[in-house]
């Protein structure tokens, strides 16, 4: 199997924080505010994650990230549950895919709300596809797929190396 | 009966004065468009299509980028809960493996009798557990269900 004796497996207490226990609509009505709100955790854990290649070595990364969704999901009930609500019903009886270009106007009514409440501003249209450059104090880990360097290559001809004119003229046809 | 055998026998003939002429001339369809404005229908049609095609495509793509945007902000979240997930259940595996085999002589967990499944460059070096080592000690009709899931969604 995939961990041996030897692998270093976190503890299931370490592993145990409250997750997000919503369904999917409530995740993709809230999901801009939560990106926006979080953008540096997610930032941090994506790019921990990239580069370490090593899901243990990220798990404080990601329970930040879950505790910043967690903690926006609980202001969003406690502040505008009703926005909220109409803008999910709508959503989800708009289309199979809850596609966003539906319900304008519930959204704009809950982006006031949010704005107002929470301080959270709708990021501008395909914010999150855009690539981010991201600072963080966490040390950099060395890459982990070096390029291999040989140590005895082949040595070249040098450049002024005296070149004969071929004895047969061009092996293509369309150049001869 | 009696009057076919009684009168007497006539032969076909034409009809008193003939018959009409024959028409042998070509009687053209009535057309409603001719080659001109055929032409020039498709054309506009095509012309007005594409662009109403793209026009859509344009929106089409639009909402593409919102909906990835969207699912994107929330993505790291999910991948957090997906890695604690798979470090709990790596753990709970080794321990049910360790469990069941204690009783075999020479067997280490995580390998072949002492022979190791992966080349690792060292020890601890992490390794995406595969979907069916993931389900390895799960009941049978879960590991059915999720495989039909993983497979057909």
């Amino acid at each position: 199997m995939a961990a041996t004796a030897k692998t270093i497996l976190p503890e299931e207490s370490e592993l145990n924080v409250q997750e997000l226990n919503v369904s999917w609509p409530v995740l993709q009505t809230a999901s801009v505010y939560i990106g926006k709100a979080c953008e540096w955790y997610n930032n941090e854990f994506m790019l921990c994650r990239e580069e370490e290649g090593d899901p243990r070595r990220c798990l404080d990364e990601g329970k930040h990230v879950t505790a910043c969704a967690m903690d926006v999901l609980k202001k969003m009930k406690k502040h505008c549950l009703e926005d909220f609500n109409a803008y999910m019903y709508c959503l989800e009886r708009s289309s199979g895919t809850l596609d966003l270009n539906k319900c304008r106007k519930t959204q704009a009514a809950l982006d006031d709300c949010v704005k107002n409440n929470m301080n959270i501003e709708r990021p501008p249209f395909g914010y999150f596809c855009e690539a981010k450059v991201h600072n963080t104090s966490r040390p950099r880990p060395p890459p982990r797929d070096e390029p291999i360097i040989f140590p005895d290559p082949t040595p070249g001809l040098s450049q002024d190396v005296p070149r004969e004119k071929a004895k047969y003229h061009n092996r293509f046809w369309y150049k001869s | 009966m009696d009057a076919a055998a009684t009168s007497k026998r006539m032969q076909d003939l034409p009809p008193k004065g003939g018959y009409g002429p024959i028409q042998t001339e070509r009687i053209k369809l009535r057309s409603i468009l001719n080659a001109k404005s055929t032409w020039a229908i498709f054309f506009a049609t095509q012309v007005v299509g594409f662009y109403a095609y793209y026009l859509n495509l344009k929106l089409v793509r639009r909402n593409q980028i919102e909906m990835r945007s969207a699912r994107l902000a929330i993505w790291p979240a999910l991948i957090a809960e997906r890695d604690r997930a798979v470090l709990r259940q790596m753990r709970r595996n080794r321990d049910e493996e360790a469990e069941l085999m204690k009783n075999v002589e020479r067997w280490e967990v995580g390998t072949y009798y002492g022979e190791p499944i992966y080349f690792l460059d060292e020890e601890n070096q992490f390794r995406e557990p595969l979907f069916i080592e993931h389900f390895a000690h799960s009941d049978p009709s879960d590991y059915s269900t999720r495989s039909w899931r993983h497979l057909f969604t």
